[in-house]
């Protein structure tokens, strides 16, 4: 690594780079998208706390995360509950770390009546993450897609009702939890009119969807119907953005499940991407999956190692984006940020 | 009509096994009715019921939903059959502590290792999640366990298991247990590197590592 190192320079931006993905292009390189999320207050030198529920240091944070970093895709997020926080569960704030749920809106049945779509002006932290979607927009966002990033209707669900409830009801109270669902996917379908207006790209993530949590079974019936909704509001309103998703963990063996949602990009995490690959073909762009809790801990030599190993799995790299599997952790060194983001302009080139 | 042991025992088996707590709690009376030895009924019936369970889960046929209602049959069960233990019955157990780290919330992995242990015959004290460091060395000592387990889900917090390692050292109480460690960030690598024992990457792995570390431990 360092002085040795030679790439040819980037000639295109992040922007064009994303684009020729959708047009079906080759670009110079293959993009790279290291999940960069909270770890944006690092770079800013503010603390998490303050990065996540203040708008104007949020949209800093990103702006100036790439600006350092120059990654190509700005995701707006702090947690996988916002939307479920807005909704009425109290979250736990921490000075050094993202919220982690505290107290769930939803103790029994009968409290489903309490469950509303939130007002995206003020409940919860929801003007904080269209705050900061504005400034990065406005800032940068004619070189780098800006996107922002929420949980799905399963993983919202899972926010307002203890998952551990939750889960034990998808066999003892589905219709239950079909309800749930129904208001779960109204609110993203509303947050994603609110991301479009501000010209930015909506990610779903969907981590209690998970292989490690419910079977494939569960998946088709609970987890991939209502992602379906959102991927064709996505299509229908978006103006050809395509459909993003992100489930972290386990996810192969809902990989068939998955497709049925009909989402255009997927960000894997603990998965063999060759197998994904097999599993998505072409019809899906695919986004992985440098560990991240190697980000954390190895050296930038191991982290374009690993980087190369996932390319090279990749076969063509035809609809390949290299990134980590899930959240850079908030204290990754830069320079794995950095040896992630150039083992992209080694490993994936398409100009020679 | 009185049923035989056989009939009943493979009724509470079959019964955590589909997830029928209704039936599990029907069965457990019977058992005691009939005059069965609880922990027989629990041994024998409930616990192998919660185990071929275990193995589906292991075959990616059960996932957590399953897991969880098997487990509530099987408690359910217990439950019932508990208070009908003979004194002296029941055989000194080894002995683990569990928890998720200090500054995660993120529950539910640790719980269905600790419904699998529980369903192994081990004796478990659950300090449940967002467990101050020095709790583990505490409680570990104060049970006289053999096993201490740690989970989180999150990299912010995969360090305090190196730590409670080190609180371990320098007590100079190292050796007297065995430390194991899972959750979605953690590798057999960073078991390694921090010397933890044993590292599962998921429920019932757990139990075969926990299995492994007691061979030729004393219970």
């Amino acid at each position: 690594m360092g002085t040795m190192e030679s790439f040819a320079a980037d000639n295109q931006t992040s922007l064009e780079r994303v684009l020729s993905y959708l047009k079906g292009e080759k670009p110079q390189r293959i993009a790279a998208f290291p999940l960069i999320l909270n770890h944006a207050a690092r770079v800013l030198g503010v603390p998490v706390g303050v990065y996540n529920r203040d708008g104007k240091v949020m949209g800093n944070a990103h702006v100036a995360a790439w600006k350092k970093y120059g990654h190509d895709l700005i995701l707006i997020f702090s947690t996988t509950s916002t939307l479920a926080e807005a909704m009425g569960t109290k979250m736990k704030f921490f000075d050094e770390d993202a919220p982690q749920i505290d107290v769930p809106l939803i103790k029994q049945h009968s409290d489903i009546s309490k469950v509303k779509i939130p007002d995206f002006t003020k409940d919860g932290r929801l003007a904080v993450y269209l705050e900061a979607t504005e400034i990065c927009v406005a800032e940068v966002g004619s070189q780098v897609v800006v996107s922002t990033v929420f949980g799905g209707p399963f993983t919202t669900a899972a926010a307002l009702y203890p998952v551990e409830l939750l889960t034990r009801d998808l066999i003892k109270n589905p219709k239950w939890v079909h309800e749930l669902l129904e208001i779960c996917t109204q609110a993203g379908l509303k947050f994603i009119d609110e991301i479009f207006k501000r010209k930015a790209l909506p990610i779903i993530v969907e981590p209690i969807g998970s292989g490690s949590l419910v079977s494939p079974r569960h998946f088709h019936e609970f987890v991939a119907p209502y992602l379906k909704r959102l991927a064709d509001h996505i299509h229908k309103t978006g103006g050809g953005m395509p459909a993003a998703l992100h489930i972290c963990g386990k996810t192969t063996p809902n990989f068939r499940a998955m497709l049925e949602a009909d989402f255009d990009i997927w960000s894997l995490d603990a998965v063999d991407m060759g197998e994904a690959k097999k599993a998505a073909g072409h019809r899906v762009v695919l986004i992985g999956n440098v560990n991240p809790a190697n980000m954390l801990k190895n050296t930038a030599v191991e982290i374009d190692a690993e980087a190369k190993d996932i390319c090279e799995k990749m076969g063509d790299r035809i609809g390949f984006i290299l990134g980590s599997g899930c959240e850079v952790p908030i204290n990754t060194p830069p320079a794995n940020v950095e040896a992630l983001i150039n083992a992209a302009r080694k490993y994936g080139r398409f100009d020679n | 009509m009185k049923r035989e042991r056989g009939d009943i025992l493979k009724d509470l088996s079959d019964g955590v096994f589909n997830m029928n707590e209704e039936l599990v709690i029907k069965f457990s009376h019977e058992a005691v009715a009939v005059g069965l030895d609880a922990l027989d009924s629990i041994n024998n019936g409930l616990i192998p019921g919660m185990n071929k369970a275990g193995v589906l889960f292991d075959q990616e046929e059960y996932f957590v939903p399953e897991l969880l209602l098997c487990s509530d049959a099987m408690y359910a069960g217990i439950e019932i059959l508990r208070p009908h233990l003979k004194k002296g019955s029941v055989k000194e157990k080894y002995k683990l502590v569990i928890g998720v780290c200090e500054g995660d919330t993120h529950d539910i992995g640790k719980n269905l290792v600790k419904i699998m242990f529980d369903a192994s015959g081990f004796e478990v004290h659950d300090l449940g999640r967002n467990v101050p460091l020095a709790s583990f060395v505490e409680k570990a000592k104060e049970v006289d366990a053999h096993l201490i387990c740690m989970s989180t889900l999150m990299t912010t917090t995969m360090d305090g298991m190196a730590t409670v390692i080190e609180m371990l050292k320098e007590e100079g109480i190292r050796d007297s247990f065995k430390v194991m460690i899972g959750g979605g960030p953690i590798s057999q690598a960073f078991a390694n590197k921090i010397g933890a024992d044993g590292y599962a990457d998921n429920a019932s792995g757990a139990v075969r590592v926990g299995k492994e570390l007691m061979t030729g431990v004393a219970v």
